[in-house]
């Protein structure tokens, strides 16, 4: 029990951040279908089950790992050529450490962390590996002696520079509301409600919240910030001499900072891993009325999911019967769940803890994958910003507004402060 | 025991790395084994403790000065001819070695007498961001300020001097 609740987090860092890569480039997939009007990709099948489509990406990283080893004989630095994506995959899968994915669990009295790297500092740390992941652009564009690939990398220097700077100062005035860089503090602060709002940081301080997610799009080069590989302009950009696994790396590391920002803004702004209204304890204390009410929603949703997909898994495959199988899975897996769960809220068994703990992966899992949709509908709705422009909104608009969102928030703090 | 093989492993790098920067031909290569020192000194500063100056050294030194200064390599853009030659180099870093020898002698005698060399962790807060701030805004508030005035100054003289019309 001591090691699993130690590893716990390490291995949940590994599923939101390495095994999400291919759900979340079908997602990418599906969703722009979706907001295009067309089916995406929705036919690759083992026997017949094609689970939504998921194993089109499985197929997809089989390829890009079978795929032949080239590296053009153009290129003069092979090491620098060859360590470049790993830097960018490390400092982005680094990035991801210090999200707690749940609150701190006491068992036998002793505290375990659901944190991968249980440090307090939290944001910094955050900020000093999305700093570092340019470094893998920048040499690999350099190593490619190819001119797009230099200005790929150029472009891709510059923007990161210009907006790590309205990033870091957007967190400042977090962290002067919060007065905390601990990311688990952050999260217990939120847990608080004003009345009838909850103090979430996205309730407390729209502005940064605004410049926040406008910085992240930034750092991790996606639309409609991605001009270091605008492919209308300058080919692929920086990775226009990769192939094979290692442009794979690049392609994971941009999931994966992707992941981490949605991460750090869910934990930030958005309430991290708790419901509105309800602390830990209260969750612990009233921990089978929670049961019932999940167990209620668990047959409530399984229901309708089970009609829905009935209503639209039409498409005829060779080998097993889809719609049969998913039938049986979710009926049997429904059922299943329910007698546990009814086996803990019947008080046969105590699991309050362990239970929150599930639950509270759960809400955070959610919540993340809600960003990651906006991340993909912004991506597809909006067009690629002009290079000018986008330096234009980065040291124009973002800086000077997060410097007088800090001005503010000082204010009404040390305000708030002095009359108590 | 783990922190003296770690300690020495770090020295190693940091001082290779440093001899690679001062030593290499291209300054691309100075500049990504200096990215090398900077993170290893970091390592060490997590060592002893110093959690808050592990991560600003990686943030500012490691994540902003040195992506600048790669940024201005790459915008240069100098081919492999065009460097200087650099014919007595080797014999200019020897001569300079030999006389860097007798302060390096005061210096480490200098770093052996101090408090991390003799009990490795001081206290506990030392180099955390409470202690930090405490110590910069209590004891050095006046030089502290003086330095923030001084980088203004440098921040209001590079924007002029780049916008000056010739």
């Amino acid at each position: 029990m001591n090691t699993f609740l130690i590893l716990l987090p390490l291995v949940l860092t590994m599923l939101y951040s390495l095994v999400s890569v291919p759900v979340l480039v079908w997602m990418e997939r599906r969703i722009a279908a979706l907001i295009q009007d067309r089916l995406g990709p929705n036919r690759c099948h083992i026997k017949g089950i094609r689970l939504g489509g998921i194993i089109q990406s499985v197929a997809d990283m089989m390829k890009l790992v079978f795929k032949e080893e080239i590296s053009p004989s153009h290129i003069k630095n092979k090491f620098y050529y060859l360590v470049a994506p790993s830097i960018a995959f490390m400092s982005a899968f680094l990035t991801f450490m210090v999200i707690p994915y749940a609150d701190n669990i006491t068992i036998n009295e002793k505290i375990y962390h659901m944190q991968a790297l249980p440090t307090d500092l939290g944001v910094l740390w955050f900020l000093a590996f999305a700093g570092l992941g340019v470094y893998g652009i920048i040499i690999g564009g350099w190593a490619s002696h190819n001119k797009y690939a230099i200005l790929g990398s150029m472009r891709a220097t510059a923007q990161v520079i210009g907006y790590e700077v309205a990033m870091g100062l957007s967190l400042v005035s977090m962290l002067i509301t919060y007065g905390t860089i601990s990311l688990n503090e952050m999260v217990t602060y939120q847990s608080q409600s004003f009345s009838m709002i909850p103090a979430w940081g996205i309730v407390l301080q729209p502005i940064a919240t605004i410049i926040f997610i406008v910085t992240a799009f930034a750092e991790t080069n996606r639309a409609p910030f991605d001009a270091a590989e605008g492919e209308s302009e300058i080919v692929a950009g920086y990775h226009t001499e990769y192939g094979a696994m290692k442009f794979g790396l690049f392609f994971v590391a941009e999931y994966i900072a992707m992941a981490a920002s949605g991460a750090l803004i869910v934990t930030i702004f958005l309430g991290g891993y708790q419901l509105p209204y309800l602390s830990t304890t209260d969750l612990i204390n009233h921990f089978e009325l929670v049961l019932w009410l999940i167990i209620a929603f668990t047959v409530v949703s399984s229901l309708i999911f089970l009609k829905w997909m009935r209503k639209h898994n039409i498409f005829a495959m060779k080998g097993l019967n889809e719609t049969k199988v998913y039938t049986t899975i979710i009926i049997v897996f429904t059922i299943f769940a329910i007698i546990v769960m009814s086996y803990y809220a019947l008080g046969f068994g105590h699991a309050g803890a362990v239970g929150v703990m599930i639950l509270q992966f759960a809400i955070f899992t959610v919540k993340l994958f809600f960003l990651h949709f906006v991340f993909i509908w912004v991506r597809w709705t909006l067009p690629r910003f002009r290079y000018d422009q986008t330096q234009k909104l980065g040291w124009n608009i973002l800086l000077p507004l997060s410097l007088i969102n800090i001005f503010i928030t000082a204010i009404v703090v040390v305000g708030v402060n002095y009359g108590n | 025991m783990e922190n003296e093989i770690v300690f020495s492993v770090l020295a190693v790098v940091a001082v290779v790395s440093a001899i690679v920067m001062i030593s290499a031909h291209r300054p691309i290569d100075s500049a990504l084994s200096f990215i090398v020192t900077l993170i290893s000194v970091a390592a060490l500063f997590g060592l002893v403790n110093a959690t808050f100056l592990f991560v600003v050294q990686i943030i500012i030194y490691a994540g902003a000065i040195l992506t600048l200064i790669l940024f201005i390599i790459m915008f240069l853009n100098i081919k492999d001819e065009n460097l200087p030659e650099e014919k007595y180099k080797n014999r200019w870093l020897l001569v300079t070695s030999i006389l860097i020898l007798p302060f390096s002698v005061i210096l480490i005698n200098l770093i052996l007498g101090s408090d991390i060399a003799v009990n490795s962790v001081i206290n506990e807060n030392l180099g955390t961001i409470k202690d930090v701030g405490l110590t910069l805004f209590s004891q050095w508030i006046l030089p502290f300020e003086l330095v923030s005035i001084l980088l203004l100054v440098a921040l209001v003289g590079s924007v002029t001097l780049s916008k000056r019309k010739d």
